[in-house]
């Protein structure tokens, strides 16, 4: 009696991990289908392979364990929405940790010269530092738009707004980063 | 029918009030454009003697620089395929040894299907010029070969019934 009792559970177990395989395949569907421009606008955003690796494998961490193993409503909306948030706190704690080591150790190597002002490094990294510091609505924009080249009209269904308004908030966007680059200009 | 004969009237002046504002929203848009578009000779002259114009375009144009900078910079090959590996490490054991795992880990960045088509869409466009110039061309041709034709035939018949008559006419050309 005991016996079967096990035999009983251990082709339940199966079963009920076999259906949660079946249901979970979607994850790898999904990265094979989203998975090229996923990693185009990560490298865009941080610009660096490990950094990107990292932020992939968090995006689909979070895509195994989503509301109890549930696949969301609009994957592409959701992974391109959890990818960006991770990038975006990469950045941020990369930042912070520059600015860190920075003012523990100022050298003269560090202070910008007017000849590298159009160095193509440190403007990449300045953008990209500006970004981060985006309001969310805009930086949001801004990135599917500009990195990760998604039409208006994609954008506006992943962050659930019209095309128009997520023109208007890239025009914004684009304003407010260039009186930052502008004054980052002005400070040196 | 009265009540129909209002309705008709009532669409007609609305079609015909939607196209009015149409044209005006039209004329409206043009007459913008042409004053303030930044094309425009006195937004031109502003911008290159205004210093807080010029500033801002120098920033503006500094953030596309730095955009158009951080699309074109390149990544390895195979980092698509990295990431996937590196991703698929973290799933559960099921979906790491499904058959899609292994497409996944050596995949490979794949152009989109514009871009593949993209190098051909010259010699595309080219063809279909051709076959349309040809078509053209051969349909051009064809009919007024045809008309001068016809037109030939009319004008041999009026001649040979005005100097032989009628009938005779009809006969010749009836043979």
């Amino acid at each position: 009696m005991f016996g079967k009792a096990v035999n009983y559970e251990l082709i339940w177990d199966f079963t009920v991990s076999a259906a949660v395989d079946e249901s979970q395949q979607w994850i790898l569907s999904a990265m094979q289908r989203h998975g090229q421009g996923l990693v185009t606008i990560l490298w865009r955003i941080l610009g660096n392979e490990q950094d990107v690796c990292d932020a992939y494998q968090n995006t689909f961490l979070q895509l195994a364990h989503y509301k109890g193993r549930q696949k969301p409503e609009h994957m592409k909306a959701y992974i391109f929405r959890v990818a960006s948030n991770t990038a975006v706190s990469m950045l941020k704690h990369r930042a912070a940790e520059k600015k860190r080591l920075s003012t523990a150790i100022v050298t003269r190597e560090g202070a910008i010269s007017p000849e590298n002002e159009l160095d193509c490094k440190y403007l990449q990294e300045t953008l990209r530092c500006h970004i981060a510091q985006l309001p969310e609505y805009l930086r949001n924009v801004v990135m599917l738009r500009d990195l990760g080249e998604l039409s208006y009209a994609q954008v506006g269904r992943i962050l659930d707004i019209s095309a128009a308004t997520a023109r208007v908030y890239r025009c914004k966007a684009i304003q407010l980063l260039a009186v930052w680059m502008g004054k980052e200009r002005e400070e040196r | 029918m009265s009540i129909n004969k209002n309705k008709g009237t009532t669409l007609k002046s609305q079609n015909g009030s939607s196209n009015k504002c149409r044209r005006i929203r039209a004329w409206l848009h043009k007459a913008v454009i042409s004053r303030f578009h930044i094309d425009a000779e006195w937004v031109q002259n502003h911008i290159a003697n205004c210093p807080r114009c010029n500033r801002r375009f120098v920033n503006v144009a500094k953030v596309n620089l730095a955009l158009s900078a951080i699309k074109s910079q390149p990544h390895k090959l195979d980092l698509l395929m990295r990431a996937n590996t590196q991703a698929i490490g973290v799933l559960k054991h099921g979906l790491r040894e499904a058959p899609k795992a292994e497409k996944l880990r050596a995949m490979l960045p794949e152009p989109k299907p514009l871009e593949k088509c993209g190098k051909y869409a010259h010699s595309t466009a080219n063809v279909a010029a051709c076959i349309a110039i040809l078509l053209l061309m051969k349909i051009g041709i064809f009919s007024s070969m045809d008309t001068f034709q016809t037109q030939g035939q009319k004008a041999v018949e009026q001649y040979y019934a005005s100097q032989l008559g009628e009938d005779l006419a009809d006969e010749v050309f009836s043979a």
